[in-house]
């Protein structure tokens, strides 16, 4: 019998008792003796172990006595039995141990020296622990250097087979990409058929290793551990909001570690519930951008005359910003406040945005602005708070690894939050959680998860609400929750009384066996959670989606009931710090409605001025219009990129060419800020304090790692001061200050740690309004395929990989050394081969907007009849080949599907 | 006695025992102080003057980068930016040495702890310097002090392997590097 792993609650074990250095101790039943022994705070020394992942047993280190044996047992292979007596000290121990080193260090290379590792490896530690002084029989093994991969080199002359690396990969990660082989007489650590690795490149591996048998390509030789300073901060990629340590040589940063490493390998195996503390390849790899050649270092001025003809001038941040406070307000005195707006990215921190939305609404008196939480992130705050009036997911990650039905849909996870994908992973492993993925491509996850449903692309939300009629038609209701509202469930069967599973089957290609197992699976599920990302929150309709999912959840009872309910993923790592710090015109502070007269009181008061009419406000489409018309006359735009972002039938171009004045504030000379009148350079999260929330509502530490690049100042330093040059007294000397004011206004906010637990209350909502709405949810749904029918085959989705986010990561040399811009259109290779296409072949894809030529590639991941081309890259421009549509209820543009057709060029 | 002790006071007895070594060198005049700069003190052998960066024979640097001087030096005076050297994975050597003499306090610590014998103390202390920023020395003006003060240079050694980052005595069955 295997050991039983800690973690998994469903295992049923019985409680012994062992004594341990002379102390009773109990523990389940047949698990890791060294788990045991840790848990008594006795720590026996341990290369092989980790408590992430299952006990491999190579190392020989936790070497224990154990009654009745002859010969020390490896304490982390043998497991706990009842009665047992374990000695874990003494000479004896100690000699076996050492003879244990001297084994790994025979035939170890001892290049300390130019060792990556040196001053931060378990091997030295020990040598030096027992005293190794002298070896007899050394012998190098003389294996050449792996550096097939771009980004980890093997050197296997330094493994200890410790299998670290593998078992992370393998069990943890659920990716397998490493295993051992014998070569050369020695067992080595090499990429899955000993070629170049071509893995998620997370990088867990390398922070693992114990040795420096994996090093890291784009730090390899730079550092010495003792050379570099570490800051904990929080990834600015991703949603998932991962903790990491920058550290920095000289203001630059040298390389990014997480907290897994081989040097944390004790904790609770329990813990790893609620993460184990890796990051992504984005997080570790994607960090050059912070010091690169193409920062911004002084204020930029256009000089003699406006676009085209003047150029941007280097400037002093004096003159520079005693410009931009005398242009906004001439602007102002001219056509009023209602004549500005502004833009803020959701990289910002939350003390930024919120001083951002003060900034328009108190001092400029403006409520036209928005954040990129705008690009679908508000669909789902949007459609929770109207239903269940919470504001962002109603669960936590934990919840969503202990969870035994996971809906994923819309989603690919391992790519856009690889994080929570391992939360899943955890799920599906130890949790035997049954994993259902609705999607057009072929994930990861989806190779992963027990119920697979691949769907004709854009039919995502037709699905849900195949569910939702399959669930009532099998009667897999929980009549709890529904008795306590029949007349809106009376409403609810109504609205999906035309429904026709056989219809839904027709247009998603799901058979209706397929839904209806899925109905059950999710509806019997004692803790089930649904989570829905840019498949179908940011798809035409992603509102109503949003809405039919929250029905799903209703009439199964999952709302409410805890480790269950409605979660969604977000692509920038503040989305929903952008939503909470009132960053769009619907949300003041706390996502209190700007309309509602107690909370416009109280900030009103608050910040000592009149805030904007409630009708006043415009969010980012409707600016763009207003720009368009001339209504808007100065836009204020920080770190966002709609010309680079939105598709090219939107004429941002020509919007923002009809400003009399346009600040772009950026990190960087982004195709926005090409065009703008002045453009002030800011610190990207490295050089400024501040806080993230992440999807879960985690509020988390950003931490200064370094000093600005050139000239460049936080956000909230330049916004300080443009509010004290417009006249209002802005008197914040660090974003603590600014912290402290949005403690008071928004109590119980910074709850750093752990996030507040939510309880959605759906009741106000079920009783009233909720039948006359839920009517036209489930009306037909449009004929979005009617295109597809005639001449446009194939299903073109924008999206994202797993090496980028956004556009930001095009920045960060390691993430382009991994995935250029190929300027590929990814295609499945049936349909390839179908059309007589090759690797080589250009194609020509044209849609309802226009006709592109690119190159093609075959990708695994691809259905027939679909195509997908990363949205990290505007070479060529595919995303002006996108139809746009804007959301009639929360104003979420909608333009990463269209239906085209493609021929070889 | 008494007569004794008059006479020592008459001829100032006291006073000339002490001035007994004046006196003497008063009689026997040969000069001590060395006329610096046109005549120079012979060195000990352990003099710890003036720090070099050292090559092998072939004029290769010795030097690997590896950053333990930098961490031995009680005064920091060392910065090593190490890098690959290009084009050979396994080789690292320091791109960039920097030391800033003018707080070094010559103990010889960084050339205990160089594990490859790349640096050495010269038998030079002439550096009065009038501008203090000339005694920053980067790598090229360490390896020239190096050059005029170690004419005979170390053979390299023929331990080096392609296939190892670095050369370890311990290992004596290492395969000459190959040409
Ligand atoms: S892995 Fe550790 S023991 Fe081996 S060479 Fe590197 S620092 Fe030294
Ligand atoms: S590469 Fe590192 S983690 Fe992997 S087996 Fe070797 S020593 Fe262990
Ligand atoms: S990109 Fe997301 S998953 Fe990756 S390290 Fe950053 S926060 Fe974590
Ligand atoms: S001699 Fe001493 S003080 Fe001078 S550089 Fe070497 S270690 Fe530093
Ligand atoms: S200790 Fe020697 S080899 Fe290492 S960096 Fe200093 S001079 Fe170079
Ligand atoms: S930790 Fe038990 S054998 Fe390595």
């Amino acid at each position: 019998m295997a050991l039983k792993p800690v973690t998994t609650p469903d295992i049923e074990a019985a409680t012994v008792e062992l004594s341990i250095d002379g102390r009773t101790v109990s523990a389940k039943d047949g698990v890791s003796l060294y788990d045991v022994i840790s848990s008594t705070g006795k720590i026996v020394p341990a290369m092989c172990y980790h408590y992430t992942f299952d006990p491999f047993g190579s190392c020989g280190m936790c070497l224990v006595t154990v009654e009745g044996k002859k010969a020390p047992v490896r304490s982390c292979t043998a497991k706990a039995a009842a009665g047992m007596v374990v000695r874990t000290d003494g000479d004896d121990l100690f000699q076996a141990r050492k003879k244990a080193v001297e084994k790994h260090l025979s035939v170890h290379p001892l290049d300390c020296p130019v060792c990556d590792a040196d001053g931060h490896c378990e091997l030295q530690d020990m040598a030096f622990h027992h005293q190794v002084t002298n070896l007899a029989n050394a012998k190098q093994k003389l294996i050449p250097e792996d550096t097939r991969s771009p980004v980890l080199d093997f050197n296997m002359n330094r493994c200890i087979a410790c299998g670290e690396c593998i078992n992370v990969c393998k069990d943890v990660l659920m990716i397998d990409a490493l295993q051992f082989i014998k070569k050369g007489g020695f067992t080595q650590v090499v990429a899955k058929g000993d070629t170049a690795l071509a893995c998620e490149f997370c990088g867990d591996c390398l922070a693992v290793c114990p040795v420096g048998a994996i090093t890291n390509k784009f730090s390899k030789y730079l550092y010495k551990p003792w050379q570099l300073r570490k800051t904990t901060t929080t990834c600015n990629y991703c949603g998932d909001g991962c903790q990491m340590h920058l550290e920095t040589k000289d203001n630059e940063v040298v390389r990014v570690t997480s907290p897994l490493s081989w040097k944390n390998k004790w904790g609770d195996r329990a813990d790893t519930a609620k993460g184990h503390g890796g990051i992504c390849v984005r997080g570790r790899f994607g960090f050059q951008y912070i010091d690169s050649q193409a920062r911004l270092r002084q204020p930029l001025v256009r000089r003699n005359g406006t676009l085209p003809e003047g150029e941007l001038v280097e400037t002093p941040w004096l003159e520079a910003m005693q410009a931009v406070v005398d242009r906004l307000a001439e602007v102002k005195a001219a056509h009023g406040a209602q004549a500005i707006a502004g833009l803020i990215t959701a990289r910002c921190t939350n003390e930024e945005l919120y001083l951002f939305q003060k900034l328009m609404r108190a001092v400029i008196g403006t409520n036209q602005l928005d954040s990129s939480s705008r690009y679908g992130h508000l669909n789902f705050v949007r459609a929770v708070r109207h239903t269940l009036d919470v504001g962002r997911m109603t669960n936590d990650c934990e919840d969503i690894t202990k969870a035994k039905a996971i809906l994923l849909v819309g989603t690919n996870i391992t790519e856009t939050n690889p994080l929570t994908a391992v939360r899943v992973k955890e799920a599906i492993r130890v949790y035997k959680s049954q994993v259902i993925v609705v999607d057009s491509a072929q994930t990861n996850i989806a190779k992963l998860a027990s119920y697979p449903m691949i769907v004709t692309p854009g039919t995502e939300g037709l699905f849900v609400q195949g569910l939702v009629k399959s669930v009532i038609e099998q009667d897999l209701i929980d009549a709890e929750t529904t008795g306590k509202h029949p007349e809106a469930f009376a409403a609810l069967k109504r609205a999906v009384a035309d429904v026709s599973l056989e219809a839904i089957a027709a247009r998603t290609g799901v058979s209706v066996e397929h839904i209806n197992e899925a109905a059950s699976i999710f509806a019997e599920a004692p803790r089930a959670i649904i989570l829905c990302a840019e498949g179908i929150v940011r798809r035409p309709d992603g509102y109503q989606n949003v809405l039919k999912l929250v029905d799903l959840a209703w009439i199964t009872g999952k709302l409410g009931r805890p480790g269950s309910g409605v979660n969604t993923l977000t692509e920038e790592v503040n989305e929903q710090g952008a939503v909470d710090m009132g960053a769009a015109p619907e949300y003041l502070p706390g996502q209190a409605r700007f309309d509602d007269e107690a909370a416009r009181d109280k900030f009103a008061k608050a910040w000592g001025a009149a805030l904007p009419a409630p009708s006043s406000g415009a969010n980012l489409m409707e600016i763009l219009e207003r720009c368009r018309s001339g209504a808007i006359k100065a836009l204020y735009v920080v770190g966002e990129n709609p010309v680079a972002t939105l598709p090219a039938s939107l004429e941002v171009r020509a919007a923002l060419e009809q400003l009399e004045l346009l600040i772009c504030q950026d990190p960087f000379l982004t195709e926005t800020a090409q065009m703008a009148h002045i453009v002030l350079p800011a610190c990207t999260y490295a050089e400024k304090e501040g806080t993230f929330t992440n999807l879960e509502g985690k509020v988390l530490r950003v931490r200064q790692s370094m000093d600005p690049i050139g000239e460049s100042l936080p956000d909230w330093h330049v916004m300080t001061s443009l509010a004290s040059g417009l006249g209002s007294q802005f008197e914040y000397e660090s974003s603590q200050d600014i912290q402290s004011e949005i403690m008071k206004l928004l109590p119980g906010y910074y709850n750093l740690g752990e996030p507040r637990k939510l309880s959605p209350k759906p009741d106000a909502y079920l009783s009233n309004g909720y039948v006359a709405e839920v009517g036209s949810r489930y009306g037909v749904v449009r004929e979005a395929v009617s295109e597809r029918n005639g001449h446009r085959p194939f299903g073109l989705v924008m999206g994202q990989l797993l090496y980028h986010s956004g556009k930001l990561s095009t920045q960060a040399s390691g993430l382009i050394t991994i995935a250029p811009s190929a300027g590929r259109l990814h295609m499945n290779a049936q349909d390839m081969e179908r059309l007589g296409l090759t690797e080589d072949s250009r194609v020509r894809v044209t849609s309802g907007q226009g006709s592109l030529e690119m190159g093609a590639k075959a990708d695994l991941s691809v259905m027939p009849g679909s195509c997908f081309f990363p949205e990290h890259f505007n070479d060529p421009p595919v995303k002006d080949l996108m139809p746009v549509e804007v959301d009639s209820v929360t104003g979420v543009p909608y333009f990463k599907f269209a239906w085209v057709s493609i021929e070889e060029a | 006695m008494k007569l004794k002790d008059w006479i020592k006071t008459i001829i100032f007895y006291e006073i000339l025992v002490g001035m007994n070594a004046t006196l003497r060198h008063l009689l026997h005049y040969k000069p001590i102080t060395l006329q610096y700069p046109h005549e120079k003190r012979s060195l000990p052998d352990s003099y710890r003057g003036m720090l070099s960066l050292l090559r092998y024979d072939d004029g290769t640097e010795k030097c690997v980068g590896c950053d333990l001087c930098e961490a031995a030096c009680p005064s920091r005076v060392i910065k090593v930016i190490s890098a690959e050297v290009p084009g050979e994975p396994t080789k690292r050597y320091a791109k960039e040495y920097y030391m800033d003499m003018t707080r070094c306090l010559f103990c010889g610590l960084c050339v205990q702890a160089c594990p490859v014998d790349a640096l050495g103390m010269t038998r030079e202390y002439e550096w009065a310097v009038y501008d203090k920023r000339h005694l920053y020395l980067n790598k090229e003006q360490l390896l020239a002090i190096g050059d005029r003060a170690f004419p005979v240079r170390e053979k390299r050694l023929e331990l080096q392997h392609p296939n190892v980052a670095f050369f370890n005595v311990a290992f004596t069955h290492l395969p000459p590097k190959d040409n």
